[in-house]
């Protein structure tokens, strides 16, 4: 009298068990799935008139059992249990009981469902992170993508598609929707490798790198105005315009100032700085303006021989100086005592 | 050797020892290991442990059709699942005569 339910009941714990082994290779899973089969069909021959799942537990429990007697990893990555579970059935299978040649491709065949948890959530973090970080709107996407300008949206946002992801990734789904999935982590794998690909020309158009080379002024020179960076030489004027050489400059607390040196220069030749030398000998580097005189191998900045004619005189820069008063006015007062 | 890993190896031994006289399918292994004592012992983990046995090569299996009944597919101990009994039954008398070793001396120092 309970054959129709027993059937019916069998066929649900039979699909339930089947979903909770769907990550296993197909024919592996055919195999254990007749198994069970043929179990629930001796358990119903039996007479017990418990159910299946008092009298074997839940689905998902007696899934675990079997993969875990069976030494099959576990469905989720779990690493301990399955690291010991790995451990013994390779013991096992090292007693020679193993086909020697099909063992190194049943190892990746079992291990390569373990990373499908792993795609799950990364997938969900690509949804969200591959279009904010091809998308250049000066917010820092990485590693938490800012969503609305918020990287706290953007950090919830990934939550919530990791989740759905993982769901997705856990779900038995129609054949139609496996395939759609398919194209979906398609699409997601493709926009990442796309972008993992344009990812160094993206980095050097937003981020300035400061390379320690050495005489590089970035680095050497304390001295940087805010609009040009690095200052390499400083030329000084008097008040009526008359350009001072061999002057020497201090900072604040008396320390030499020192500026960056000019590796650059229009004519392409090469050129070393030549400071003056004090009277033991020894160069004077905060004497400004700095002098440079051409390399005396006669190189251009690529290192080649320079040609006749090439290098011209360095030209000094047109300065715009402002006119003073007359020194008579100049002198009568301070200039703020006249408002 | 972790104590999963002796769950593991005894079930393997047990398994192994109900089907050395005489060939047996899933369920009856089942019934045999409770009949045996080992009334705890899930369904799952002795079909598991007869799915892993089989494909290690220590066990082979055949079908029975019926005609009334479900077909039954049993299995049968061979060559190697008689070596890795064997070595099962040394492993496990060893581990027990050390514990009753430990017992023992325990016993005399109280």
């Amino acid at each position: 009298m309970t054959a129709p339910t027993t059937t019916v009941e069998a066929q649900g714990y039979l699909g339930d068990v089947e979903s909770e082994l769907a990550d296993l290779p197909a024919d592996e899973r055919s195999e254990l799935l007749e198994d069970l089969a043929l179990h629930l069909a001796a358990l119903a021959e039996d007479g017990d008139d418990r159910t299946l799942g008092a009298r074997l537990g839940s689905p998902a429990d007696y899934a675990a059992e079997l993969r875990l007697a069976a030494g099959l990893p576990p469905r989720s990555a779990d690493g301990a249990a399955h690291g010991r579970l790995a451990a013994a059935t390779r013991a096992l299978r090292s007693k020679g009981t193993a086909v020697a040649g099909s063992r190194g491709v049943r190892e990746i065949r079992s291990f390569l469902p373990q990373l499908r948890p792993a795609w799950w959530v990364l997938r969900g973090y690509l949804v969200v992170a591959v279009p904010r970080l091809r998308h250049v709107d000066g917010y820092d996407d990485f590693p938490v993508p800012a969503l609305l300008g918020s990287h706290l949206v953007g950090g919830a946002a990934v939550v919530l598609a990791v989740v759905v992801s993982v769901m997705l990734g856990r779900r038995r789904l129609p054949r139609f929707g496996i395939a759609a999935v398919l194209v979906l982590d398609l699409l997601v794998l493709g926009a990442a490798l796309d972008l993992v690909r344009s990812q160094p020309a993206r980095l050097r158009s937003h981020t300035v790198y400061v390379t320690a080379n050495p005489g590089d002024p970035f680095v050497d020179s304390p001295l940087i105005t805010e609009a040009h960076g690095a200052v390499t030489n400083i030329l000084a004027f008097t008040a009526d315009g008359k350009a001072l050489q061999d002057v020497l400059l201090f900072d604040q607390d008396g320390r030499p100032l020192a500026t960056g040196q000019q590796h650059w220069f229009a004519d392409h030749c090469r050129r070393v700085l030549s400071p003056p030398r004090a009277a033991d000998g020894t160069p004077v580097p905060f004497s400004y303006p700095k002098q440079y005189v051409l390399d005396p191998e006669g190189k251009t900045l690529s290192g080649s021989p320079v040609t006749p004619g090439q290098c011209l005189p360095l030209p000094l820069p047109k300065v715009a100086l402002p006119v003073f008063p007359k020194p008579a006015a100049q002198t009568a007062a301070k200039p703020a005592a006249h408002r | 050797m972790d104590a999963s890993q002796l769950v593991k190896g005894l079930l393997d031994v047990a398994v192994l020892a109900v089907v050395r006289d005489e060939d047996g399918y899933g369920y009856d292994v089942v019934r045999r290991l409770r009949a045996a004592g080992l009334e705890d012992v899930g369904d799952a983990s002795v079909y598991g442990t007869l799915r892993r046995l089989y494909s290690a090569g220590a066990l082979t299996s055949y079908v029975v059709p019926s005609d009334e009944g479900p077909h039954r597919k049993y299995y049968a101990i061979n060559d190697r699942g008689r070596s890795v009994l064997e070595d099962g039954s040394k492993t496990w008398r060893a581990f027990a005569d050390t514990v009753d070793g430990v017992l023992g001396i325990s016993r005399v120092a109280a």
